[in-house]
């Protein structure tokens, strides 16, 4: 028994920083309707840079996690220049496809630039635990988890409360409409697309210190992990990012306890698969509405 | 105020627009009319930047504004409503004028409380709109849950709320009863006492003769007359192509 609330309380950890990253793909893909397979990469493109940062120039953690975040969001921007703002309206399609080619081209430049692959990162709290009773929490995972829950609330607020948030749901709903009042339409996109690969960073920067080590297949494993969490709580709901993520978490590090590393990810994926085929809006989305492919009408 | 000068719009082969000659003179309500498909919406379009002309030039308080993207000419006091509503539903009523909210004078508002909760200016100008309307009661609705009739409401609302100098009416009568008509009536005629300029495109013929000082009419993209509402009536070359049809229906 206390091993299996061992497991959970791990898989609510680990589970944290997948809600990270899905929170940063729900800004992205829930809200905005764009899906953008470049976010990891573009994470990734920050992990590097703090790295070099502190493997060059010895960055304490505070300006390694700043490097990440900020490396992220300006790769962020690169990819919405690149492969969001010139599509039309309803382009979704020829924007994820172009999203795509740049995620191998951020990957290829990874590997040319640091031909070592796997580069050491600088840790958070160096393995500490605290106790609770039975129960071991790793401090660095707590923060994790500290991180993912403000970030979350944050966003939310952003989304519901802000002018800015109430902007960007202007323009998902009516674009042009949007346009037509007078709201900068690009350049909130721009913005919306830096903020969320900031978010992507701050997972990233945590997930890495934790990791301690930084490879260029980051990149694939934030963009999946991220995907999963956010079809499983729900697309374009902020709270069913987090808890996609914990419930991500807790399903893999049961499944790992009972069957073995090696069936980890496959039952990671079944679960997935069944949420597509039974509730495919997710536990709090609403279904994927077909207004990714078709062209909105002037 | 607002000078259309030789301006063209065509689609492929079609010329919906064909070089029309257009002024608006500042505090003056200007009726627009002629029949389906005379590129009346085509003009509204061209003027608020949804899309490029294909010839010709758009002055607007001296300055040529043909090549700006639509929300520059918001905020330089160019607003406008739909035909067919474009709210957003997602949004409530308030919060649909407070996005809006796009002025040159509104935008220079301290940043972060323009992000956050707006000046209180802000909020009472919201108010005071919602006011006029009669739409304060549903402040917190959002507006994809709201009447129709209230939803037409609040599409004149959002327009004004970001203090438009010029303002642009899409046939903002269609699908409204008489006594809503009437509201409209009121509600144009105030504009014009609050010192902003309209340019008024409308099916409903009544409506436009009652409140505009002059009307233009088109057919077939081209201007075929102006004057005042009277002189317009009598000319027979729009009893022809517009009211006669009007009257044989």
């Amino acid at each position: 028994m206390v091993d299996f609330f061992q497991n959970t309380i791990d898989g609510v950890m680990i589970g944290s920083s997948y809600g990270l990253l899905a929170l940063g793909f729900t800004v992205i893909f829930g809200v905005m309707r764009r899906l953008n397979l470049s976010y990891g990469p573009s994470i990734m493109i920050g992990g590097y840079l703090g790295t070099v940062l502190y493997l060059n120039h010895g960055a304490g953690p505070l300006v390694v996690a700043g490097a990440v975040v900020l490396g992220a969001a300006i790769a962020g921007v690169y990819v919405e220049r690149l492969c969001f703002a010139p599509m039309k309206a309803g382009a979704g399609i020829a924007s994820m496809v172009s999203s795509f080619a740049i995620w191998m081209q951020l990957e290829q430049a990874a590997i040319l630039v640091l031909p070592r692959h796997t580069y050491p990162f600088p840790p958070l709290a160096t393995g500490a635990t605290l106790e609770f009773g039975p129960f071991f929490v790793r401090i660095d995972h707590l923060i994790m988890l500290v991180c993912a829950l403000g970030l979350a609330a944050a966003v939310q607020v952003t989304l519901y409360r802000t002018r800015f948030g109430l902007a960007l749901r202007a323009i998902i709903g009516h674009p042009v409409a949007a346009h037509l009042v007078g709201i900068n339409v690009r350049r909130a996109m721009l913005l919306a697309f830096a903020a969320a690969s900031a978010i992507g960073g701050v997972a990233g920067f945590l997930v890495l210190a934790v990791d301690q080590q930084v490879t260029p297949m980051f990149g694939m494993w934030a963009t999946l992990k991220g995907l999963i969490a956010m079809m499983i709580g729900g697309l374009g709901s902020v709270p069913g990012a987090v808890v996609g993520g914990l419930l991500l978490g807790v399903i893999e590090t049961h499944s790992q306890w009972y069957f073995g590393p090696q069936f980890r990810d496959l039952i990671a994926y079944v679960v997935l698969f069944a949420f597509l085929v039974a509730r495919p809006g997710g536990l709090f989305g609403r279904a994927p509405s077909p207004d990714i492919t078709t062209p909105q009408k002037a | 105020m607002l000078d259309l000068q030789a301006v063209s719009k065509h689609f492929g082969g079609v010329r919906a627009v064909d070089g029309v000659d257009l002024t608006v003179a500042r505090g003056q309500i200007l009726g627009l009319i002629g029949p389906n498909g005379s590129g009346k919406s085509t003009i509204v379009n061209l003027i608020c930047g949804l899309f490029p002309l294909t010839s010709g030039r758009i002055v607007y308080n001296g300055a040529d504004i043909a090549d700006l993207p639509p929300h520059a000419r918001v905020t330089m006091g160019i607003a406008r409503t739909f035909q067919n509503i474009r709210l957003f539903g997602q949004l409530t009523v308030w919060q649909n004028l407070w996005v809006a909210q796009n002025s040159s004078e509104q935008r220079k508002q301290n940043f972060l409380k323009r992000w956050l909760g707006g000046s209180r200016s802000a909020r009472e100008e919201i108010d005071r709109t919602l006011e006029f309307f009669d739409l304060a009661h549903k402040r917190d609705e959002l507006a994809g849950n709201l009447a129709f009739g209230e939803q037409r409401r609040l599409e004149f609302a959002r327009a004004l709320s970001a203090k438009p100098a010029l303002l642009l009416l899409d046939e903002p009568a269609a699908g409204m009863n008489a006594e809503e008509i009437d509201q409209l009536d009121g509600r144009i005629r105030r504009m014009r006492q609050d010192g902003i300029t309209v340019l008024l495109i409308e099916h409903h013929v009544e409506l436009v003769m009652s409140v505009a000082d002059r009307i233009a009419v088109l057919n077939f993209g081209q201007k075929i007359a102006e004057g005042t509402p009277a002189a317009v009536q009598a000319n027979p070359v729009v009893r022809e192509a517009y009211l006669g049809t009007a009257a044989a229906a």
